[in-house]
């Protein structure tokens, strides 16, 4: 049996609660919250949705980590589970957070393909080679968990910070061979709530479950803007 | 043309980082001047003779010059990381630029009048 | 939410502790700044007298361990934000762990050697 001690919330005051369960082999910790929610109590709120690590709802603080719970075993943490959620994010019920803010700002850095030549009525194939895929193929793996949003201290205390999964989408799209929007994300990018509120605490990296390096995306996107602007400054 | 505000940032993050790679350098030798090789090098003679030599003037006014603007922009930095900070955003940027010129001015001040 | 959100410890990473050094460590060199330039303002004493009186205080065997702890903080700042200046011009970033592990390793060592001189200097 492992003891889940989960942190709930009902609207007013956060509490702890604990339950029993009878871990087997290869459960994860979403199943064992519903197991909780079908055996306990009913009213114990959280996302899920996939179950196999790829739409990124299930995101929560498991033993102090973040950690996808589709993705955790239960047998891996020991004999106490200790389930909250995410860190950065308002507490709108037990487990579940609010993620507009962090979706606005994902959608604020213009994560699509910019193009002069965009002509829906004439469709055009834009070659890429492999090389080129190569160099921002591993930021398109993103789930938007919001993982890495949840460790970064200049998330903590910065509001309005865009975080390293928005500027993460912001490189990816830069660095595309396809893509002639950079100069119009490197100014959305060098906000003063861009890029020059990261000072490489590098944990996004450490917990993003699906290996993006976030903190990497968000360097090599900080020196692409800043020469950039300062070209631009002395006219070149 | 980019205006003064958004060229600052990408500028101070330049800065904050030669100034930085300088300071290791010049950081270690005032340091090793000063407290490692013996105490006779912090009596007040001894303190009032290295500085009259230019190499080591220039050598302090330079230091003085990087470790003003690392500190102070670095102080910047971390004031405008929390929410409370950005609201006074200009009011931050102003106060830190007064800081470092200050510190720089008073030591330079004091550089040349010993 | 308060700065305190900067030094949270639990579940973290060598390198979320690695940050907060360097943060406390940078506002503590801050501190110092003020308070060196302060202190050599005893200097327009021209006589030496108001100088030497800080000097004796200062430089001696009670104030070492002051000496040593802001040794510390200045040899860690310096040698760890070389580290993140690589890191910060996309330098390296695939060996971070390594790089880490080596850099602390080298902080340590020049600030036990420093540590040892001053130690030394002030007649052991």
């Amino acid at each position: 049996m492992v003891e889940f001690k989960i942190r709930r919330y009902d609207g007013e005051k956060s509490y702890w609660q604990s339950f029993e369960i009878p871990a087997k082999r290869g459960m994860t910790v979403l199943e064992a919250l519903y197991y909780i929610k079908e055996n306990y109590d009913s009213s114990l709120a959280f996302r899920a949705s996939c179950r196999m690590g790829v739409c990124g709802s299930c995101a929560m603080k498991i033993n102090d980590k973040p950690r996808l719970a589709c993705e955790t075993q239960v047998l891996m943490l020991g004999n106490a589970v200790k389930v909250e959620p995410l860190d950065n994010f308002r507490v709108i019920k037990d487990l579940i957070t609010e993620f507009e803010g962090f979706f606005e700002k994902h959608k604020a850095v213009k994560p699509y393909l910019i193009r002069k030549d965009d002509v829906y009525a004439e469709p055009k194939e834009l070659l890429q080679t492999p090389e080129e895929l190569n160099e921002y193929y591993i930021f398109t793996l993103c789930i938007k968990c919001g993982a890495c949003y949840s460790v970064c201290p200049a998330a903590a205390t910065l509001d309005d910070y865009l975080g390293p999964a928005a500027m993460a989408a912001a490189y990816r799209f830069c660095a595309d061979s396809r893509d002639e929007g950079q100069r119009e994300r490197y100014r959305i990018v060098s906000s003063s709530n861009g890029v020059w509120r990261c000072h490489l605490a590098m944990e996004c990296s450490e917990v993003c479950p699906k290996n993006v390096e976030p903190a990497k995306a968000v360097q090599l996107l900080r020196r692409k803007t800043a020469f950039s602007i300062l070209k631009s400054l002395l006219g070149w | 043309m980019e205006s003064a505000k958004s060229v600052m940032e990408p500028l101070a993050w330049i800065l904050q980082m030669f100034t930085g790679l300088i300071m290791i350098l010049l950081v270690t030798i005032h340091f090793y001047v000063t407290h490692m090789t013996s105490h006779e090098a912090l009596k007040y003679a001894e303190v009032v003779s290295r500085v009259a030599q230019p190499e080591f003037k220039a050598m302090y006014a330079v230091l003085l010059l990087v470790v003003s603007l690392h500190a102070f922009n670095g102080l910047r930095a971390i004031l405008l990381d929390t929410s409370a900070g950005m609201r006074r955003r200009k009011a931050i940027n102003i106060f830190t630029t007064l800081a470092f010129l200050l510190a720089f001015i008073y030591g330079l001040y004091l550089l040349f009048s010993i | 939410m308060s700065v305190s959100g900067w030094f949270r410890f639990k579940g973290r990473s060598i390198f979320s502790w690695s940050f907060m050094f360097q943060r406390i460590t940078g506002v503590v060199l801050l501190i110092y700044l003020i308070a060196h330039l302060t202190y050599l303002s005893s200097l327009f004493d021209r006589t030496g007298a108001t100088y030497e009186g800080m000097i004796a205080i200062t430089v001696s065997k009670q104030f070492l361990v002051f000496d040593i702890l802001l040794v510390l903080c200045g040899v860690f700042h310096g040698i760890n934000g070389f580290r993140i200046i690589l890191h910060e011009f996309g330098i390296a970033y695939e060996y971070r762990k390594p790089l880490l592990a080596i850099f602390t390793v080298i902080a340590v060592a020049v600030w036990l050697y420093a540590s040892y001189v001053m130690y030394s200097l002030t007649g052991g």
